[in-house]
C-alpha cells in the first residue's frame, strides 16, 4: 500500500497543499501537452507538420493560445438560464481535479487512497455530464441543446459496460489478491481500491489485461464514448451541431470545458492503465515513469483512433452500447465468476 | 475580535485537532471545493483584463447566419427519456453488484454466490431484451 499524504504530512493544511498543488500542475501540464500533441498526432497522420512556429515544434503553441483564451471576452448571449450558464464550466471542472488525486501513480506515495476509490471514480466522471446538460440547456441554443441531449444519452449507456467491466476487475482482485489485503490480520484493502488492484497486478506478476482481454477492449471503448473522442464524438459533431453543448461559450469558459476534457481523458486514460495494465508495475524504470507511460501510450491510442475512424450516426452508437456493449460485459463478467469458483 | 476569541485554543491546537477529523474521504471533499474556487477563479482573470465591447449582434444567440425561431426549450425525442428510464434501472442494479463482488470470493458462500449473481444478471439481461423488443434501442418511433 502506498503511503498517502496524510501519512506523510500530518498537518492536513499542508497535505492539501502539496496534494492540490501537484494535481493542478499535473493536469495543467498534461492539457497543454496534450492539445500540442493531438494537433502533432493529427498532422502526423495527415501527413502534415502541425504547429511548428511557437518555440521548438510548435511546443509552446499552446501555452500562446492559454494566454489568448485568458485575455478574450466571455461573450454572455441574452435570454439563457443565467444560473445554468454560468455554473456549468464549473461544475465540469471541478470533480477532474478530485478524481485526479484519486490515482495511485507510485508504488510508495498517493495524494489520496481509499477502499472506495473506483466507484469515486466513477462518481466524478458523472459529475461531467450533469455539468454538460446544465451548459447546454442554460445556453437556451438548439445546437446547445441536441449536443447537451446526445452526451448524456451516450455518458449514461456507456456509462453501464463501463462499469460492468470493470466488474470483473475487482472480481479477479477479490480471488487473487486476498493474502495481499491484510496486514497484521487486519483486512486493509478491498477489490475497488485503486492502489491494492495495481499491487495484486504487481504481486501476481501478470496484468489483467492477460487475464480479461475482453473487459479491456470494453472498458476502452466505453472510456472513449464517455470522454465524447471520436468516433464517438456525436455531441460535438462540427458538421451538424457546431460545437455541441459548448456553442454559447467563449474564451476562458470555454477553456474549462477543454481542460476539463483533456483531463478526463487523462483520467479515463490511468484508470484503464490501473484496472489492466499494471499501473506503476514494470521493470528497471521507477514506479511513476511506467505509470505515466503506460497512460500517455494509451492516450496516444485514443488520438490514433480519432484520426483513422470515422463518426458513429447517433443511433448506431447507441445500440452498440446497449445492444453489443452491455450483453457482452455482462455475459464476462458471468464467465469471470464462474472461473473465478472454479479456480 | 481580540477580546472575544482570548480563550481561542492556539492554532497549533486547531490544526491538531483537524488531524483527526481529517480522513482521505474529507481530502476529497476539500479538492473538489478548491476545484470549484479554482474553476470561478479562471473565470476572474478574463473578467478583469478581457474586452468588453458590445455590438448590435453581440449577445444574439448563435445561428447560421438568421434569426433565431423561438426558444431552444421545447420538447424533444421520447428516446433519451427511455434510454434514461433503462440506465436509471441498470445503475442501480450494478450498484448492487457492488457490494456481492466484493465478498464473492469469499468461501463461505461457496457455489450459492455464484447462482445467485447469475440468476441476478440474467433477470438484468431480461430488460435489455424487453427493450430491444419494443424498439428502444434500435431508435425505432
Amino acid at each position: 500500500m502506498p503511503r498517502t499524504l496524510l501519512d506523510i504530512f500530518p498537518n492536513p493544511l499542508i497535505a492539501v497543499g502539496i496534494g492540490i498543488t501537484a494535481v493542478m500542475t499535473v493536469l495543467s501540464v498534461n492539457t497543454l501537452f496534450c492539445i500540442w500533441f493531438e494537433r502533432k498526432v493529427s498532422a502526423w497522420i495527415q501527413l502534415r507538420m502541425g504547429p511548428m512556429e511557437v518555440g521548438f515544434h510548435g511546443t509552446m503553441q499552446t501555452v500562446a493560445d492559454m494566454v489568448k483564451l485568458l485575455g478574450k471576452q466571455l461573450v454572455t448571449p441574452k435570454g439563457i438560464d443565467k444560473p445554468l450558464y454560468h455554473l456549468a464550466p464549473i461544475v465540469v471542472f471541478a470533480p477532474v481535479v478530485a478524481a485526479a488525486s484519486l490515482m495511485p501513480f507510485s508504488e510508495s506515495v498517493a495524494i489520496t487512497n481509499t477502499n472506495i476509490g473506483l466507484v469515486l471514480v466513477f462518481m466524478f466522471g458523472g459529475f461531467a455530464s450533469i455539468g454538460i446538460f446544465m451548459g447546454g440547456w442554460g445556453s437556451n441554443n438548439k445546437y446547445a441543446l441536441l449536443g447537451a441531449m446526445r452526451s448524456v444519452a451516450q455518458n449514461i449507456s456507456y456509462e453501464i459496460p463501463l462499469i460492468l467491466s470493470s466488474l470483473s476487475v475487482v472480481l479477479l482482485v477479490g480471488a487473487m489478491g486476498r493474502e495481499f489485503a491484510v496486514d497484521g490480520g487486519v483486512i486493509q484493502a478491498n477489490g475497488m481500491n485503486l492502489a491494492h488492484i495495481t499491487g495484486v497486478q504487481a504481486q501476481r506478476g501478470v496484468w489483467f489485461l492477460l487475464l480479461q482481454p475482453l473487459a479491456f477492449i470494453i472498458f476502452f471503448i466505453a472510456v472513449l464514448a464517455e470522454t465524447n473522442r471520436a468516433p464517438f464524438d456525436i455531441p460535438e459533431a462540427e458538421s451538424e451541431l457546431i460545437a455541441g453543448f459548448h456553442t454559447e461559450y467563449s474564451g476562458m469558459r470555454f477553456g474549462l470545458f477543454f481542460f476539463a476534457e483533456f483531463s478526463n481523458m487523462f483520467i479515463g486514460a490511468m484508470v484503464a492503465t490501473i484496472l489492466f495494465l499494471g499501473g506503476w508495475d514494470g521493470p528497471v524504470l521507477p514506479g511513476p515513469a511506467w505509470f505515466f507511460l503506460k497512460t500517455y501510450f494509451l492516450v496516444f491510442c485514443m488520438m490514433w483512433i480519432r484520426w483513422t475512424y470515422p463518426r458513429l450516426r447517433f443511433d448506431q452508437l447507441m445500440t452498440f452500447a446497449w445492444g453489443i456493449l452491455v450483453p457482452l460485459s455482462i455475459l464476462n463478467l458471468l464467465i469471470t465468476a464462474f472461473l473465478v469458483k472454479v479456480f | 475580535m481580540g477580546l472575544l476569541y482570548e480563550d481561542a485554543p492556539a492554532p497549533e491546537r486547531v490544526v491538531l485537532r483537524l488531524t483527526f477529523a481529517m480522513t482521505d474521504y474529507a481530502q476529497l471533499v476539500v479538492y473538489i471545493v478548491l476545484g470549484l474556487a479554482l474553476g470561478a477563479g479562471a473565470l476572474v482573470v478574463p473578467a478583469l483584463i478581457a474586452p468588453r465591447s458590445k455590438g448590435r449582434d453581440t449577445e444574439r444567440t448563435y445561428e447560421c447566419g438568421v434569426d433565431t425561431i423561438g426558444t431552444a426549450w421545447m420538447r424533444f425525442g421520447v428516446s433519451f427519456y427511455l434510454f434514461a428510464l433503462i440506465f436509471v434501472a441498470f445503475e442501480v442494479d450494478i450498484l448492487y453488484l457492488f457490494p456481492v463482488v466484493l465478498v464473492f470470493d469469499d468461501p463461505a458462500f461457496g457455489w450459492r454466490a455464484f447462482i445467485e449473481v447469475a440468476v441476478f444478471l440474467v433477470i438484468l439481461s431480461l430488460a435489455i431484451v424487453y427493450a430491444w423488443r419494443k424498439g428502444v434501442i434500435g431508435w425505432v418511433k
